[in-house]
């Protein structure tokens, strides 16, 4: 009995129990004369008053987890997906790093579309994020210029063909500095023309579809509202 | 402060109000800008000549009307994923209607106007992206 419990605070304070415990633990501990080994759990000493219960914990088994089964999930998701969206791989090779004829920072890009007129221009920036890899292209239309990203491995993405290649390799990997008009490529619609008279008749047709459709544009619009 | 892009007679136009929203304005959106500067048709601007542009003109400095924001500088997601970005902001007038002061458009516009029902004016555009 180290101290009396002060009559100041009511009976079933919870401070004045603490204390009384902790008090009762020193005085236990102090007229020791074993030591516990680390092993063996032997429980403390009873607390006059409380009641005594020994209570039997149930072990539950661990949960079946897959962190096992699959050892880098993102990297299979975008596996999986790729191999959903390219199967045949070629959007991948165009645009891999292991590939020396890939399409690079500089060169010419026309993007054919599913829904939508294709668009050229030059790559400026490439931003590898896996299945959500983009390219950024610049090119000016009537002389305003945009820009454009497009999603890769997008399903409206038909098809991706480099129409020229840089002459000279970049000397970064982001080509931003392509927005100033000092170094505007402008627009790349001549390249373009070139490029698809020299592919032959066959993409030929799709200029002259470009081209007509830039003025049949406004009639098919209009029909198409009503 | 955007481009006017029409045959109007305004250049440079301030927008003041966004219509129907508390954000920004997109393109197909509706505004209320007040012209800054005037479109100067070259020698027809000559001393002499002042009756004449005034005529062309259908909107003089000063003058508030409503708009159709056709071009963003800030970027645009699509449904597919892409994004398209214009170098400038450009919009073109229209009245209390909805129908373009302007006859002619000078360039790009943006197709997101075909989702905002403006019809008339992607027609009259000699490109849209």
């Amino acid at each position: 009995m180290a101290s009396i419990t002060p009559t100041l605070r009511p009976l079933a304070c919870s401070k004045s129990i603490l204390r009384r415990i902790r008090q009762q633990n020193t005085a236990v501990r102090s007229m020791m004369t074993t030591t516990y080994h680390r092993t063996g759990f032997v429980p403390p000493p009873p607390i006059p008053g409380a009641p005594h219960v020994l209570r039997k914990l149930k072990a539950i088994a661990p949960l079946p987890s897959a962190a096992n089964k699959i050892k880098d999930p993102v990297k299979a998701f975008q596996d999986d997906q790729i191999s959903v969206l390219d199967p045949t791989g070629a959007r991948t090779h165009l645009f891999s790093r292991k590939n020396p004829e890939s399409a690079k920072q500089g060169d010419i890009l026309l993007v054919r579309l599913k829904n939508g007129d294709p668009f050229a221009g030059v790559c400026i920036n490439i931003r590898r994020q896996g299945i959500d890899t983009g390219i950024l292209l610049r090119n000016q239309l009537t002389r305003v210029g945009v820009e454009m990203w497009y999603k890769i491995y997008s399903p409206n993405v038909e098809g991706i063909e480099v129409v020229q290649r840089a002459g000279k390799r970049a000397r970064r990997e982001r080509l931003t500095y392509m927005r100033k008009p000092k170094h505007d490529r402008g627009s790349v619609q001549n390249i373009v023309l070139q490029y698809q008279r020299t592919r032959g008749p066959a993409s030929g047709s799709t200029a002259v579809k470009v081209q007509e459709g830039l003025k049949g544009g406004r009639r098919k619009s209009k029909k198409g509202r009503k | 402060m955007l481009n006017c892009i029409d045959n109007s007679g305004a250049a440079i136009v301030e927008c003041v109000k966004v219509l129907k929203m508390e954000r920004h304005a997109k393109i197909g959106d509706r505004i209320i800008v007040v012209v800054q500067k005037q479109r100067s048709f070259g020698p027809e601007s000559g001393p002499g000549a002042s009756a004449q542009t005034s005529a062309a003109n259908k909107v003089r400095r000063g003058d508030m009307r409503h708009a159709v924001v056709v071009r963003t500088a800030k970027k645009l997601q699509r449904r597919d994923g892409s994004v398209v970005k214009f170098d400038d902001n450009a919009c073109v007038l229209i009245n209390k209607t909805g129908e373009p002061i302007g006859t002619r458009l000078n360039s790009v516009v943006g197709i997101e106007l075909r989702k905002q029902k403006w019809s008339k004016i992607l027609s009259l555009a000699p490109m849209h992206l």
